[in-house]
């Protein structure tokens, strides 16, 4: 009778052991293995909080960090004069690499190196979709961007810009990518066709913290329409 | 039952009216008004950041007052005597520990809620709403608490040292997160005892990676069937661990 709970305590483990073997077998979680985090000046921050089981508070935060940095402000990452967003691929591989299903921080990123005014490295953007869609095939969207990429390097901007429309209201785009495209609609002269995404971005929920710079876009274009066309004079 | 029951109405009163339990669900509040905060800087993310971040918080509080609770909860009235009171009584120790420790997992749970409730309201507030989804990462939340909780019970016992049974709680809690590193390891060793010795601590340390649905929210749900067998694992290893306090309770002479 002494070592009755020592049994029960055996056969419980057991059913435990069944009970984790079904639901290894029933779900997978697509998490890279912790071996694949870089060092850098926030190893240690990712590492301690991945290890903890907080692997997508610590992308939340790695995300805040890739925007910071975007923003300007982030003194452990400086770019070099001449090379603007040098470290944008890294800030958001590192967050992919803590969750791969953050497809925000690789499509913001490959947007702003592949469109954004001044930085143009479309190749750079290409290398990030790939790793992107190494870590999840099922994001359309990481194909289409890089499809839109190949367009760009042809030179057919019109193509480019009517595929990246295409996932426009996509959840996943992120809003900086929808005012880049607005932005390339007004730099080609098609005043009426920015006007349209401006509103939609004011219209959306989503793009909150565009509403600010569409509201002021959405005033310069309306008063550059209201103007009458020189070949109306 | 009845002195299951008895015990466990008593220890379930006696951590509402304890003021660790109190400041873990108000310091809880705070860090859910903290996550309020930082995801305004996640620009588009908000509601990501406000719902990962609240869950996480809502985890690190019910762990730490798991832990805390549990590992005091028997050593305390070791100390102050208390347990030559009850025992002498004719309560079963099993049925005395089962109702300590259900009344803690309970305490534990109604500060969850308090704090589930609120993070739910302040994510409607900002146009999320999941409920069965969030009910389900909650439940599994619950499950790691009360195996956390079942297993510091088991080191209070085993080494009748609150703070080596808090420091090994933490260890085991990490450990347990690493369970599919520690797979990863065992298939790249070259040796057999460290492949052994590797896959026989993966399968010893509570899954806690594998069952961590908060963390693995924006990826592909897992089914019904996969939530049934979670629910079964965390009941069966935080029975064992159960099993094996009682079993130590049982020795112990007082």
């Amino acid at each position: 009778m002494k070592g009755r709970w020592l049994a029960a305590a055996a056969a419980l483990f057991a059913l435990a052991l069944f009970a984790g073997a079904r639901m290894r077998r029933l779900h997978e979680p697509r998490f890279p293995p912790l071996s694949e985090l870089k060092a850098g000046p926030f190893a240690f921050q990712d590492a301690a909080l991945a290890a903890a089981g907080f692997r997508a508070p610590a992308a939340d935060l790695a995300w805040i960090q890739l925007l910071q940095y975007a923003a300007g402000s982030l003194p452990e990452y400086a770019d070099h004069a001449g090379h603007p967003y040098e470290h944008l691929s890294t800030l958001s591989l590192r967050v992919t690499r803590l969750d791969p299903s953050f497809h925000r921080a690789v499509l913001f990123s490959a947007g702003m190196l592949a469109w954004f005014h001044g930085v143009e490295r479309p190749d750079e953007a290409a290398e990030l979709l790939n790793e992107g869609m190494r870590r999840s095939p099922d994001q359309p969207i990481y194909a289409l961007y890089l499809a839109a990429i190949a367009y760009q390097k042809q030179g057919d901007t019109g193509r480019m810009i009517a595929l990246l429309e295409s996932s426009f209201d996509a959840p996943e785009t992120p809003s900086t990518m929808k005012a880049i495209l607005a932005n390339l609609r007004q730099s080609r002269g098609e005043h009426r066709e920015a006007l349209a995404l401006w509103e939609r971005i004011r219209a959306s929920e989503r793009d909150r913290s565009e509403h600010a710079r569409a509201k002021a876009k959405i005033a310069e274009l309306r008063a550059i329409l209201s103007k009458p066309s020189p070949r109306a004079k | 039952m009845q002195t299951i029951s008895a015990v466990f109405a008593y220890t379930f009163k006696e951590h509402l009216r304890h003021k660790a339990w109190l400041s873990a669900a108000l310091f809880g509040l705070v860090l859910l008004g903290g996550a309020i905060i930082v995801s305004a800087l996640g620009a588009d993310e908000r509601a990501r950041l406000l719902l990962d971040l609240g869950l996480a918080a809502i985890e690190a509080i019910a762990l730490v007052s798991t832990v805390f609770l549990t590992v005091h909860l028997i050593l305390a009235e070791i100390e102050s005597r208390a347990i030559f009171l009850i025992l002498t009584h004719p309560v079963r120790r099993a049925d005395y520990l089962l109702g300590r420790f259900l009344g803690t997992v309970a305490a534990v749970a109604l500060g969850m809620a308090g704090m589930a409730a609120m993070h739910l309201l302040l994510l409607s507030l900002y146009g999320w709403w999941e409920p069965l989804r969030y009910a389900a990462a909650l439940g599994c939340v619950l499950g790691k608490t009360a195996v956390m909780g079942a297993l510091s019970l088991l080191l209070s016992l085993a080494l009748t040292s609150e703070a080596a049974a808090m420091s090994f709680a933490v260890f085991l809690w990490m450990l347990g997160h690493f369970s599919s590193e520690m797979r990863f390891l065992a298939d790249r060793s070259g040796s057999a005892f460290m492949k052994t010795a590797l896959v026989a601590f993966s399968h010893a340390a509570p899954d806690f990676a594998r069952f961590n649905y908060r963390d693995f929210w924006h990826q592909p749900s897992p089914g019904g069937e996969w939530l049934f067998w979670a629910g079964a694992y965390a009941l069966a290893y935080a029975a064992a661990c159960l099993a094996l306090s009682v079993q130590l309770f049982d020795q112990k002479e007082f």
